[in-house]
């Protein structure tokens, strides 16, 4: 050692020095392994080992960075950064963790599930509908993702006139979870959007198991903007989608119930002129209808009030008749004229005749 | 102020509900019918002519 002249570090400079090293040659290691010996201290901090079948290394976290519930025996992905503590002892302080594995997602989402629902996070009374006439969308999506492509597709085939504000973010990975909730916070920071479109096609379990992350879970139930999402296959649900105000069962979808159908709209509105072009038809045969009939009844009455009158008309003739003088002399009688006195000349006349007489004798009956 | 679609819809709308309602008058029933026919067909023309705006932000949010 002496014929080697080298540093002599102190313990806290080799441990300082160690850690700077290792700090330079991993900016953040990925890290996959099973979590055991899991172990909450306080509330605050998280400890656990994280193995593999030959290897295991510990692992130290805060509690508040634990966005998925962890157990025992599930699989994990790290994002952390090797450290060596002040107790010479090798571990991994964790800035990020998620499941891995289709066992260990479902596993995890479960328990997030049971705690989030218990605390009301999914409750279907919170949940707002979409606006009305709506004119300003937020997206939250990958612009270099299908789904992306698929939702501003569908968007643009059944309506226009729309402003869509498009927050680029990671939509699987790690930082995903974290980036969307920043375009979250500035959507409803901003205040300029009628509604926030969180949209991402379709993946594994893996790919989508961000939308399980706790902190964004919350994010989405928390915002002030109704939340509609859009994310994965028909099939997929995840508790963003739970949390959501509307949940779309894919982008394309997503997009459908956000716009009108311009094509349905446009046959409506062809339909509306043929009603009431056929609504004024009917309306005119109607009206024409009604005057034809009360014509018809007016015709009626004058024919009936003719008839009376024909009728009385014929009444009064009827009586004139039997009034006339000329009727009287048929039936035998005679018309006499002239004073009734001796000698006095009559005139006499009957049906047929008029005749001079005079008095000759006047005796009393 | 011009009227954006929404409005032309509404009018459309309201135009189509006279027809139906007390206050249809037939004097006044081929000039209305007129004007909801030339309304329709701009509906139509603003449903085949309306864009979207797609906006990226610039905002970096991974950072």
């Amino acid at each position: 050692m002496e014929s080697e002249p080298q540093q002599v570090y102190s313990v806290s400079d080799f441990q300082a020095v160690c850690n700077q090293i290792m700090e330079t040659a991993f900016t953040g290691v990925v890290v996959e392994g099973e979590v055991a010996s899991f172990k909450l201290n306080q509330g605050k901090y998280v400890f656990f080992d994280l193995k593999d079948e030959q290897s295991s290394v510990g692992c130290f976290m805060m509690a508040f960075a634990l966005r998925f519930p962890i157990e025992d025996g599930m699989r994990v992905r790290v994002r952390a950064v090797p450290k060596l503590t002040n107790w010479g002892k090798f571990s991994l302080t964790i800035q990020a963790i998620a499941p891995v594995g289709e066992g260990s997602i479902k596993k995890s989402l479960e328990l997030l599930k049971k705690k989030l629902k218990a605390e009301g996070l999914f409750d279907k009374t919170k949940k707002r509908p979409l606006p009305d006439n709506i004119q300003k969308i937020g997206v939250i999506s990958s612009t270099q993702a299908a789904g992306y492509a698929d939702f501003c597709k569908i968007l643009n085939e059944r309506w226009g006139g729309l402003t869509v504000l498009t927050a680029h973010t990671q939509v699987q990975g790690m930082t995903a979870a974290d980036q969307i909730i920043k375009a979250l916070k500035y959507f409803n920071e901003h205040g300029e959007v009628d509604v926030i479109a969180v949209i991402r096609g379709g993946g594994s379990a893996d790919d989508l198991a961000v939308f399980n992350d706790e902190v964004l879970v919350r994010a989405i139930a928390a915002s002030k903007i109704p939340v509609i999402t859009g994310i994965g296959h028909e099939v997929d649900e995840s508790l963003c989608d739970l949390a959501a105000d509307v949940v779309a069962s894919t982008p394309s979808n997503a997009a459908q119930m956000l716009t009108r159908d311009r094509r349905e709209i446009a046959e409506n509105v062809r339909a509306d002129v043929k009603r009431i072009n056929n609504l004024l038809n009917v309306k005119v045969d109607e009206i024409t209808g009604v005057n034809r009939t009360e014509i018809a009844r007016a015709g009626q009455e004058i024919m009936r009030k003719i008839e009376l009158f024909r009728q009385d008309v014929l009444a009064q003739y009827k009586i004139l008749e039997q009034l006339n003088p000329e009727r009287v002399l048929e039936r035998g009688y005679a018309l006499i004229r002239g004073d009734i006195k001796l000698g006095a000349e009559l005139d006499i006349t009957t049906a047929k005749n008029a005749i001079k007489a005079k008095v000759m004798e006047i005796k009393e009956r | 102020m011009a009227k954006n679609i929404n409005d032309k819809i509404d009018e459309l709308k309201t135009g189509v509900e006279w027809f139906y309602s007390d206050e249809f008058k037939l004097e006044e029933a081929s000039e209305k019918y007129k004007a909801m026919t030339e309304l329709a067909k701009e509906i139509e023309k603003d449903l085949a002519e309306l864009k979207n705006e797609i906006k990226v932000i610039e905002e970096d949010f991974s950072k």
